[in-house]
């Protein structure tokens, strides 16, 4: 696992320093052409009667040929605002095989394609487990961005979560900076603040209290025998130039700093909330171009939220567990994963709200979201159709569409994801068994 | 103030001022006129120095130890020219005018001066700022080791604890049959280990942990929240040694747990359970140390709480003068210390519910903060709060939409402060403030830190106002670690080791000398100071520190000192080569570290004696000179290469008094083993005031040492600084005798010296409001 301070140290930088490094933005980088991909995860699988459109097609206006516009499936109505940036792929599964149960490959393998070490974590079924033995693509993707010096951004890949256990282990990660290598997600939207703009925060509350410095060093200055002042004197000339650091650096660093409502705990009631400011901070450190890459990973795989909110009681794992004859539970099913498709809409809104800094159109117009699952449907535990929904232009792929493969290995997906970042010398990702004809065309 | 006190504090004031009126020598005396003729036209004036001879002609010498270096070495270009009774009048009219202590008292009062805090004084007011939040440390007791649960099953269950015992260390093969096949499946078992680290050495630790199984190791874990120091729960390939690093300070318990089960984790399911091999060790690596197994001296089986530790580099303090000083400050200090208060406010504003004992959601959290920043402000200003400053701690809460916001800016004001940052002088009496800052004067000399509840409750009574008050604090807080750990710091700045030292010896003439030797050997030094300022019974006598023939031998150490222990054994005391050891002067640490790869060195022993334990002002070498290559004068011994090489009269200024103090210790080779031949060991040297003295081989030397009065002096004097960081000559002339009176009548007990010292600097020499500011003009 990366902890903050190992990054740190990584980068060459003592953890102490940090506070006051780094928090400028990259002007370095050209504003054109810049892409974008944020992958959503959510667990347990999905509904598949209520998910996947019923052929594959066209979701916008009835083409020429008089084919009839696909319709979308209730799962995936939230997302009818952005129909023609739309593109949803089935038949795209994870084949990989080797030690750990079905919930442990599907997230450990999702975005690193290959097998996980034999280890000590028991699943439900199957052998034990360790992490996975290669990097995900998300990092592999944010490595070739940060070798380029036109395309590398200050954190080259961010990690969010939402209510991710305070556990670390094959469930609970599914991104890989390398072999042996899992990067915890960071659900806290404090901690994430904190990660974005705490040296800028603490800039400015340093600012805030210097004032009150300088008053409070002239009357301790004044009590002091002659002899002594110059210390302090200096002392005070020291922090004058401090602050005219501060001042110096604070005009270089203001961008917009989204304002969080202070005081929300971490608890599954607040899932809505914890959601949207984590959004909130995505979109903005996007904007901000902090980094390119963003993964968002809502609980874990065999997560278990209870979405009171949404009239159910029981939780999310649980109820997946049920056959599919339990109409009750995939009611439920439905409405858990129509939430989870209203929050990727929100993420699409905000993006398409925001123009392009610097550039034409919206920031979706340069951001792909890859929303996914670490299985096709819960209680077979199947990791073939992963339920795959990708939404706007940053990648290039020709969207508005129902795409179906037949049965293809998802390493091949992945390197396609890849190839549209520029990165087509990576001929093979994750198991190479399963990357035989190259990336899926989606162009 | 008291009237007990009063008279004393006079005396002392009326003998600087008398001293300055007399002078000690008339302006007649014959040595005024051979001064002006042969020394003004380099030294000027009253010796204030030309351009030819810029430095201040100033010194530690007597008029004896002067009027021989006069003779030998003064005029430069004539050394003849003054010698005999011309040598030993402008010795005595120097020496009283201008050169020594007393003639530079007469001239410049030395005065307790402000000052910011040293590093390591910031390092500990914000540690224990902080742990005054979260309840006691465990008392020092002579417990080692770490508590032990061993559990059936895969985790913790209390229901399936089997036995629970004391492990002095962790380093355990459990085999495939698991720690007992009668009363664990060898499959699925659980140890649980808790209990306190305690550092020696400030800075960097790397843990390391060694296990096929599932472990986490958990150091300094406040409530165990928070990612764990290192986490193997997850057994993934082929990995079985973690590591991870954390900054401790030294001489304080951090609380610690390590966690193992040899057993799957995740789902309960027994049916994939293997019987396999099933080991763990506890290793670490202290800064500028080896990786080796934690010892059990360093563990305790206590629970203590957590402990904020900054973690920003500071650049370091000032040691010019032989004791670190806030006596500057610069912008890279400044930055340190703002981002240290950044860091320091961040992790308290993370903390804040549980140090201010206020949950989340309570209705009154903002009164609840407040208060608590007015709490930690009057314990890092070391004072009550006046009206001004309790404004100035509460304005970032006025009108705040968000309390955590305004105490972390709260908290980075107080931390800002130089309220906080210096250590004042004394000033002109407030006397509500006088218990106050006897208080502080007492932390920060003892423990370098702010006081503590028992100490700011005897400042609130009022109860630090006489000698007898200041002396039962003292005695009470001398007994905590953070005492311990400084007395310990000290000896080593006194011996010049207190930081690590990179030795390295040739392996050729000294094969098996490695870093794991210099590691042992600077914890066998360490050993044997505890030992004397910690005997298991009777006084802590500073005598000991000459005369002790017993040296800390642990089994890596013995065959290269001639010891059979078996390889592991821990440390025991050794009588080395038959008695031929005299305490910390023949100590191998301090011997190697004085000394070439190949060779001895005498200069560097003889330097290391006349500066630091007889405490003489060496000046540099003119030139720097390379010691004569042994192999270019192979019949030569080491004594005789450096007395070849110091013959000129040049360097006999310096090496007629450095030489054969060296010499004493030359039946020691270059990691400190005897040689077998105490031949060629016959030195002398002169003491400020007396006859010279001769004595043969180290333990002659020692048996000099324990008497004299120079050592006792130089002694007490570092003590003086390391505790108080003023200059003792601002206490007065007589400050120094007076210590040194006391420390003969109480039977040199290093420990009482500390208390003699205490009750000196609680109470220092207090400007009167209408005396004349001093100014900066020294010049007579």
């Amino acid at each position: 696992m990366i902890t903050r301070r190992e990054l740190l140290r990584k980068l060459g930088v003592g953890a102490a320093v940090a506070p006051f490094l780094g928090n400028l933005p990259s002007f370095a980088n050209a504003p054109a052409a810049r892409q974008r991909l944020v992958i959503v995860f959510s667990p347990d699988g999905t509904v598949r009667e209520n998910f996947w459109p019923a052929s594959a097609g066209s979701f916008t206006a009835p083409a020429g040929d008089g084919q009839e516009a696909v319709e979308l499936r209730p799962i995936l109505a939230p997302l009818a605002p952005f129909k023609d940036r739309l593109l949803t792929l089935k038949g795209v599964g994870n084949k990989i095989r080797g030690d750990g149960d079905g919930h442990m490959r599907g997230i450990g393998c999702l975005l690193t394609g290959v097998e996980l070490f034999p280890g000590n974590i028991q699943g439900g079924s199957d052998t034990p487990a360790g992490w996975s033995s290669g990097l995900s693509i998300d990092q592999e993707i944010a490595g070739f961005l940060q070798a380029r010096p036109e395309t590398a951004t200050r954190f080259g890949s961010l990690e969010f979560g939402v209510l991710v256990p305070d556990r670390a282990d094959t469930w609970t990660r599914m991104v890989y900076a390398g072999p042996n290598k899992p990067v915890a997600p960071i659900d806290d939207p404090y901690q994430m603040f904190s990660r974005l703009y705490g040296s800028v925060k603490h800039r400015e509350s340093l600012r805030s209290v210097l004032d009150e410095l300088h008053e409070d060093l002239a009357r301790v200055t004044a009590t002091l025998p002659a002899a002594d002042r110059r210390l302090l004197e200096e002392h005070a000339d020291l922090v004058r130039g401090f602050e005219r650091d501060l001042a110096a650096q604070r005009e270089v660093a203001k961008h917009d700093v989204p304002v969080l409502e202070p005081g929300i705990l971490e608890a599954n009631d607040r899932m809505p909330t914890i959601s949207r400011m984590q959004i909130d901070l995505l979109v903005a450190a996007l904007a901000a171009d902090f980094t390119r890459v963003v993964t968002l990973q809502y609980t874990n795989s065999v997560g278990q939220p209870h979405m009171k909110w949404l009239g159910v009681d029981e939780g999310q794992h649980d109820l997946s567990h049920e056959p599919n004859s339990n109409v009750d539970a995939q009611e439920k099913l439905t409405r858990i994963n129509t939430w989870y498709a209203g929050e990727v809409a929100h993420l699409a809104a905000r993006l398409a709200a925001t123009p392009e800094p610097g550039g034409d159109g919206s920031m979706l117009d340069h951001t792909t979201i890859l929303w996914t699952n670490e299985l096709g449907e819960g209680n077979s535990h199947t990791r073939e159709d992963i339920p795959w929904v990708m939404i706007g232009g940053g990648l290039g792929f020709r969207t508005g569409r129902a795409v179906e493969f037949p049965a293809v290995p998802h390493n091949r997906l992945l390197l396609s994801l890849a190839h549209a970042f520029g990165h087509t010398g990576l001929d093979r990702f994750g198991n190479p068994d399963f990357c035989g004809d190259g990336p899926l065309g989606l162009g | 103030m008291p009237s007990s006190l009063a008279p004393f504090l006079f005396a002392i004031v009326a003998m600087v001022a008398s001293a300055a009126i007399r002078p000690a020598v008339a302006e007649d005396h014959p040595g005024a006129a051979i001064y002006r003729e042969h020394c003004l036209r380099c030294h000027g004036d009253h010796g204030v120095g030309t351009p030819s001879a810029p430095a201040p002609l100033v010194g530690d010498r007597s008029v004896g130890q002067l009027a021989r270096y006069v003779a030998d070495t003064m005029p430069e270009d004539d050394p003849s020219a003054v010698t005999g009774e011309a040598a030993a009048a402008v010795a005595e009219w120097i020496h009283g005018r201008f050169y020594s202590s007393l003639a530079r008292d007469r001239h410049r009062p030395a005065r307790v001066e402000l000052a910011r805090l040293t590093v390591g004084q910031h390092h500990n007011a914000i540690a224990d700022l902080v742990g005054g939040f979260l309840g006691p440390q465990p008392p020092v007791s002579p417990e080692r080791g770490l508590r032990g649960e061993y559990f059936q099953g895969r985790n913790f269950d209390p229901a399936r604890r089997v036995f629970e015992r004391l492990d002095p260390t962790i380093g355990f093969d459990f085999g495939v049959e698991g720690p007992d096949p009668e009363r664990f499946e060898p499959g699925r078992f659980a140890i649980r280990w808790q209990g306190s680290i305690v550092p020696v050495e400030s800075g960097v630790h790397e843990f390391i942990v060694r296990t096929e199984q599932a472990v986490r190791l958990l150091v300094n874990h406040p409530d165990w929240d928070g990612p764990p120091l290192i986490d193997a729960w997850v057994k993934s390939g082929h990995d079985t040694e973690y590591r991870g690093t954390i900054h401790l300070l030294a001489g304080r318990p951090y609380p610690l747990r390590l966690e193992f089960s040899k057993a799957s984790q995740g789902v309960d399911n027994p049916v994939h359970e293997k019987p396999r091999r099933a080991s763990i060790e506890l290793l670490w690596r202290q800064p500028h140390g080896v990786v080796e197994r934690v010892p059990s001296r360093n563990l305790i089986p206590k629970h203590s709480p957590a402990t904020l530790v900054v973690t920003t580099p500071f650049p370091p303090d000032d040691r010019s003068i032989g004791y670190e000083r806030g006596s500057t400050v610069s912008k890279e200090w400044l930055e340190a210390v703002e981002a240290a208060a950044v860091e320091s406010a961040a992790a308290i504003r993370e903390r804040a519910g549980q140090l201010a004992g206020v949950k989340p959601d309570a209705p009154d959290r903002a009164e609840r903060l407040q208060a608590f920043a007015a709490t930690f402000a009057e314990r890092a200003f070391c004072r009550p709060l006046d009206a001004q400053v309790q404004t100035l701690v509460a304005h970032p809460f006025v009108a705040a939409p968000d309390v955590d916001a305004a105490l972390e800016r709260s908290l980075l004001l107080i931390l800002s402060s130089p309220r906080f940052l210096f250590r004042e002088p004394p000033l002109p009496a407030d006397p509500s403030r006088a218990s106050w800052d006897t208080a502080a004067r007492l932390s920060f000399g003892i423990w370098d830190s702010i006081p503590d509840e028992a100490l700011r409750a005897a400042a609130a009574r009022g109860a630090l106002e006489t000698p007898e008050q200041v002396e039962a604090e003292v005695r009470r807080m001398s007994a905590d670690r953070r005492a311990i750990a400084k007395l310990q710091a000290f000896l080593l700045t006194w011996l010049r080791v207190d930081r690590p030292a990179e030795i390295a010896k040739d392996p050729s003439r000294h094969p098996g000398f490695d870093a794991a030797t210099v590691s042992d050997l600077r914890t066998s030094l360490r050993l044997l100071l505890d030992d004397v300022v910690r005997p298991a019974a009777g006084p802590a006598d500073y005598r000991r520190l000459f005369t002790a023939d017993e040296v800390p031998i642990n089994g890596r150490l013995a065959p290269l000192y001639g010891v059979e222990l078996p390889p592991r054994a821990e440390f025991i005391p050794v009588r080395l080569d038959e008695g031929k050891r005299a305490g910390v002067l023949t100590h191998p640490y301090l011997l190697s570290v004085l000394a070439y790869p190949g060779e001895s060195s005498p200069i560097h022993r003889g330097v290391f004696l006349t500066r630091g334990i007889l405490g003489n002002v060496l000046k540099p070498p003119a030139e720097a000179v390379a010691p004569l290559a042994p192999d270019l004068h192979p019949g030569l011994s080491a004594r005789q290469r450096v007395t070849l090489q110091t013959s000129p009269a040049a360097c006999q200024g310096c090496h007629a008094v450095i030489n054969p103090l060296g010499f004493a210790l030359e039946g020691f080779d270059a990691v400190g083993r005897w040689r077998g031949d105490g031949s060629e060991t016959d030195g002398s040297y002169l003491p400020r005031e007396g006859p010279e003295v001769h004595f043969e081989g180290a333990d002659g030397l020692a048996a000099y040492l324990v008497a004299s009065a120079d050592a006792e002096e130089a002694f007490l004097q570092s003590l003086f600084h390391a505790l108080v960081k003023q200059p003792i000559r601002a206490w007065g002339p007589e400050a120094l005798p007076r210590l040194r009176r006391s420390f003969a009548a109480k039977g040199f007990d290093i420990r009482e010296a500390v208390v003699d010292i205490m009750k000196v600097a609680a109470f220092p020499p207090v400007p009167s409001p209408s005396s004349p500011e001093p100014t900066d003009d020294h010049s007579p």
